[in-house]
């Protein structure tokens, strides 16, 4: 589900979005960008003006992906009452969904389609996709169409969030979800091992005694588990360098900057969790999933992992909600953000546009329904309760927060811990996949060779990567 | 078997030499069974085991309670169903265009000879010598926009038989066997005033039915095998062959479900396998044997 | 015993019959709009695997070229000469993924050679249960890789997996299979040739089957012990067939994607299982760098391509 969220990133300036967006709005007719191709600002009818929200009357079909499959019943379901309820608004308005059994997005299919340009008109991607969907020209820029008309509570929206949808000062995309990786944890492994759930380690020294105590409860049971293939190890070697206040890559953009004492305390500290304490279980190269089977059928006692892992985790591998915990990512100086998204095809009519944007904001952005709905969420037997997605502000973050508590499905106290103290959340570094691909090796090599060379394994890394931020 | 073999009749008949066979052949029964059957075993019970047995260190051998459902649950989680048929139509279909396709040329090649046949013929067999996970970036590409027709096959059956019918092998198979074919038997034919169709169709094919079963086979398996090409042309996942299917599925069930499904997925062509298998393997190890 | 070798015989034998059927059968009286007719038919049986042909195959094959000396940027194609190349070989994997591809095949060669054929001698000598042995041998090759390939994976876990489990039957301590580095790379060759000795070992039991006894008879009466039978007899008997295999499991081998990407992700411990083949899937479907994978390829295509010259001529001149 959330195995390619790592791609590659952009590092979202901290623009001011609401006024940017509402400034290129009042001069959108003036400044339609030259790249655009189809025909928004030409007009001066109110269906030609992008500003002006769809006309309710307006008879145009979108298709859309990531609707649920079939085997997600409850969702699907929700799915086709919020198009009904929908079309009361928009009665002209087909919304054609599109399903996936598995990932909605996978990155070989995901890049294949943007290749072929075979993707819908409303399409999801996760916010660091944004650079590789520019670079082929698939996604229609919506600044213009954006504004409290179309999505009124776009001003309560984290601009933090917003800003990863944006490039050049220019709007790609509408957020579904957003999330900051956190420490997962087994509750009823932690009260086996005689430690305290509601407390996750908030060091990663802690984390390291905690782990030596589950893993000591013996039959499989690993105490702490990471990746390591597939570029999710170089994923979650990123994020353990963010927790300590570390980088991957300089300010510069230019140099690698995990060969120093940061690196080499992560790097040993997993090290010897797993051959001085045997408390990361035998198996590796895993990748993602691979963990969170191992969390459902409580043979792990914690990994890192943003929230909503644990819906996915009971949904698809049979887990129980009450199970799970989350504490801040241990370190807790800075921790990895991202989330997904839905981008509009570019060259689409306008109506479209408008069409794609009333949906989102109806399925996605608005306080009480659509996806926030968590009266009916909790009478479908879905979880409520989990702390993201969570891009509110203000009113609506007040409303939300209310009504996710109201309705919780399970116990909210979990993750208290997580929600109390809110960790910074820092971007991924730029050519993600490939320096993923290198830190993998750094796991790998300290999770499957005894006698690995820590400095040599972080040199020659570091080589690496400075080739591949040179090679671009 | 009459044939004479490395050990002498003569060492065998004598009682230690009997022994010493019997004990051989023992051990190496066994010892095949539990190699080639050890894995399939495990396959299937693993699959009937619960979530938590399925990844419980140590394994247990026989499963402590019976679950079957897993199977159902996979048979639905997966859409297996879908997945098959989907399979089966990308196979059948590759089948009938290289069958149609290639015995055409083949024929053509052998028996009527066109102008630079011979060198056509070279350029295909070239292609033989070009490593297929090569040309699989270039060929990608033309996929995504086919020149000249400008048509986009991504998701496309198109894409799966279009490319299938490059088998150079299977026309040189083909053309090897049509070359061996007495010609005073199309001389009498095209005497009697048969086109060239009507000699294909009702000389040069009935006689050849055992190098089309062969290609057949090929064609066939060869769909039904690959990985890398059906994974990167049919990304959307309602058109996925079941071996892509379950690997993009792979890690969004519990382990045990994952089994049942690997299970199930195996079933088909073993069971063909099994019903069939006198005439598949005489038929691989006569193409074998002409390749 | 590559392709080009194979095509030469039959066309040598065909020459001159061809010219006495076209003396026979069709007069030279009969002219140009015949000779035009019969080239027209010709032509429309060949025409549609030619296409097939020019557009999936030829095409792609002259685009590989090309596309190793291109660069695509923003849609825009420009020619870069060899930059792709320095890229390449500037990677710090390219060093690491061809040493891993040369391990592979040693190893493949080893198992994925030498097994098939042994246990073909082994078959082949049994007056019983051959049927049964055979079937069990070429089950595998019926699976579908996917599911193989998990399978292996479920087996090889070191906590859950069945290998273990057997090794601790007979008191051999738990292995850690994929999971380090040292042996990473040789349980993927014998998961490889567990899926795939089936084929082999049919041909080579085929192979087998026409070595003439009169010849293993003179060999006894020379007073050739078992190993010496082997050598002297079967392999040289069988040895167009070894041949033939070997080479094309040399290529086989060099071009293996699905077994290391479905079992230790790709790249492996400490990158120990990364091949040739996936760095190129890399390149083109993760990193977007198309012709860096061209380049790959191109530089994968010409050692092949180079190495089956060197063995087709070795070959002929060991057969001369």
């Amino acid at each position: 589900m959330r195995r390619a969220r790592f791609r590659r990133t952009r590092r979202a300036g901290a623009v001011t979005l609401v006024s940017a967006l509402t400034l290129t709005a009042l001069a959108a007719c003036g400044t339609s960008s030259s790249s655009d191709d189809d025909d928004n600002g030409n007009g001066n009818s109110a269906n030609a003006d992008p500003a002006v929200p769809l006309d309710p009357k307006t008879k145009v079909t979108i298709t859309i992906d990531c609707m649920p499959p079939a085997a997600k019943k409850a969702e699907l379901k929700e799915w086709n009452e919020d198009v009904e309820e929908f079309n009361k608004t928009y009665p002209n308005v087909t919304v054609q969904g599109r399903s996936t059994p598995g990932q909605c997005l996978e990155p070989p299919r995901f890049t294949a389609m943007l290749k072929a340009k075979s993707q819908p008109d409303v399409f999801y991607t996760y916010f660091t996709d944004l650079a590789q969907v520019l670079d082929n020209d698939g996604a229609q820029d919506i600044t213009a169409y954006v504004n409290d008309k179309s999505v009124p509570l776009l001003k309560d929206i984290d601009p933090d969030v917003l800003g990863s949808l944006q490039q050049d000062g220019k709007l790609y995309g509408l957020p579904t979800s957003n999330y900051r990786m956190g420490l997962l944890i087994n509750r009823s492994l932690f009260e086996k091992a005689g430690l305290d759930p509601d407390a996750p380690p908030a060091t990663w020294e802690d984390v390291r005694t905690a782990a030596k105590k589950i893993a000591g409860l013996g039959g499989g049971v690993s105490g702490f588990g990471e990746y390591s293939a597939a570029n999710t190890g170089g994923w979650h070697f990123t994020a353990q360098m963010y927790s300590l206040g570390g980088d991957v890559v300089d300010a510069s953009g230019k140099k690698a900057a995990f060969n120093d004492a940061i690196g080499k305390q992560v790097a040993e500290n997993l090290h010897a969790m797993r051959w001085e304490d045997d408390s990361m279980g035998k198996t590796q190269l895993l990748k993602w999933g691979d963990l969170q089977k191992q969390i459902a059928t409580d043979k792990l006692g914690m990994f890192l992992a943003a929230p909503d892992d644990i819906a996915y985790m009971v949904q698809q591998l049979g887990a129980k909600y009450e199970n799970f915990g989350m504490g801040p990512i241990p370190g807790g100086k800075n921790t990895l953000s991202g989330g997904n998204n839905y981008m509009i095809k570019k060259g689409i009519s306008s109506d479209k546009i408008k069409a794609a944007i009333a949906w989102l904001d109806f399925k996605n952005l608005s306080v009480g329904k659509g996806q926030f709905d968590w009266e009916r969420t909790k009478a479908d037997g879905l979880p409520v309760g989990v702390p993201q997605p969570n891009f509110w502000l203000n009113d609506s973050k007040t409303k939300d927060d209310a009504a996710r508590t109201r309705y919780a499905t399970m116990p909210v106290q979990n993750f208290k811990a997580f929600m109390d103290n809110p960790v910074q959340g820092k971007a991924e570094p730029p050519k993600a996949q490939e320096i993923y691909k290198v830190l993998d090796n750094v796991m790998s090599g300290i999770l499957t060779n005894k006698n690995a060379d820590v400095d040599k394994l972080l040199s020659t890394a570091e080589t690496q990567v400075n080739q591949v931020l040179a090679n671009q | 078997m009459s044939t004479r073999t490395l050990i002498s009749p003569a060492a065998l008949a004598r009682p230690r030499g009997r022994l010493l066979y019997w004990l051989c052949f023992a051990l190496v029964v066994v010892l095949f069974t539990l190699a080639f059957l050890g894995p399939l075993y495990w396959m299937v019970s693993g699959g009937l085991k619960t979530t938590q047995e399925a990844v419980q260190t140590p394994p247990t051998w026989v499963p402590g309670s019976v679950h079957p459902e897993n199977y159902r649950r996979a048979w639905e989680v997966m859409d297996l169903a879908r997945l098959l048929l989907n399979t089966l139509y990308y196979a059948f279909g590759a089948l009938a265009f290289q069958l149609v396709l290639d015995v055409a040329a083949a024929y053509s090649l052998s028996k009527l000879r066109p102008a630079l046949g011979k060198a056509i013929l070279g350029m295909m067999l070239v292609t033989l010598m070009i490593p297929a996970t090569v040309l699989v970036v270039p060929q990608y590409l033309t996929v995504l926009d086919v020149p000249i027709v400008e048509r986009n096959l991504l998701n496309s059956p198109w894409a799966i038989w279009l490319p299938s019918v490059t088998n150079a092998f299977n026309i040189f198979l083909l053309k090897r066997f049509f070359d061996s074919i007495p010609k005073e038997l199309l001389d009498a034919a095209s005497m009697d005033g048969a086109g060239s169709l009507r000699v294909l169709w009702s000389v040069v094919l009935p006689i050849s039915r055992p190098i089309l079963g062969v290609v057949s086979i090929f064609a066939v398996v060869g769909v039904w095998k690959d990985f890398l090409w059906p994974m990167l042309v049919l990304p959307d996942p309602t058109g996925q062959t079941l071996a892509v299917g379950i690997y993009s599925l792979a890690t969004s069930v519990p382990e045990n479900v994952l089994i049942a499904a690997l299970t199930i997925a195996s079933l088909p062509t073993l069971l063909l396998f099994l019903v069939f298998q006198r005439n598949i393997m005489s038929g691989l190890t006569a193409g074998g044997l002409k390749g | 015993m590559s392709a080009p070798t194979l095509t030469q015989d039959p066309a040598a034998k065909e020459r001159r019959p061809r010219r006495t059927r076209t003396g026979a059968v069709r007069p030279p009286a009969g002219g140009f709009g015949k000779a035009l007719r019969r080239n027209v038919t010709a032509h429309g049986f060949l025409i549609g695997a030619v296409l097939c042909f020019a557009f999936f195959s030829w095409y792609p094959i002259v685009r590989e070229f090309l596309l190793a000396f291109q660069k695509t940027e923003d849609g825009k194609v420009s020619w870069t000469g060899w930059d792709n190349f320095v890229t390449v070989w500037n990677d710090p994997a390219f060093g690491q993924a061809w040493r891993n591809t040369l391990w592979f095949t040693v190893l493949a060669l080893v198992l994925g050679f030498a097994v098939p054929f042994l246990t073909a001698l082994v078959i082949n000598e049994f007056r019983h249960g051959q049927g049964y042995l055979r079937l069990l041998v070429y089950l595998p090759v019926m699976l579908p890789p996917t599911a193989s390939v998990l399978l292996f994976k479920y087996l090889y876990d070191p906590g859950f997996g069945m290998f273990n489990e057997v090794l601790d039957v007979f008191g051999i301590p738990a292995q850690q299979w994929l999971q380090d580095p040292d042996t990473a790379m040789l349980s993927v060759v014998v998961a490889s040739t567990w899926m795939n000795m089936g084929g082999a070992t049919l041909i080579y039991l085929a192979a087998l089957q026409s070595v003439p006894g009169e010849l293993y008879e003179a060999a006894e009466l020379d007073g050739a012990g078992l190993l010496r039978k082997v050598w002297h007899v079967t392999i040289p008997q069988t040895r167009l067939v070894l041949a033939l295999m070997l080479l094309m499991q040399i290529i086989a081998t060099m071009q293996v994607f699905i077994e290391p990407f479905l079992l230790t992700g790709g790249a492996g411990p400490e990158g120990s299982t990364t091949t040739v083949v996936y760095l190129i899937y890399q390149y083109a479907f993760n990193f977007n760098n198309y012709g860096a994978a061209a380049a790959l390829g191109l530089i994968l295509l010409v050692l092949l391509a180079a190495f089956s010259a060197v063995y087709t001529r070795l070959n002929r001149a060991t057969e001369e």
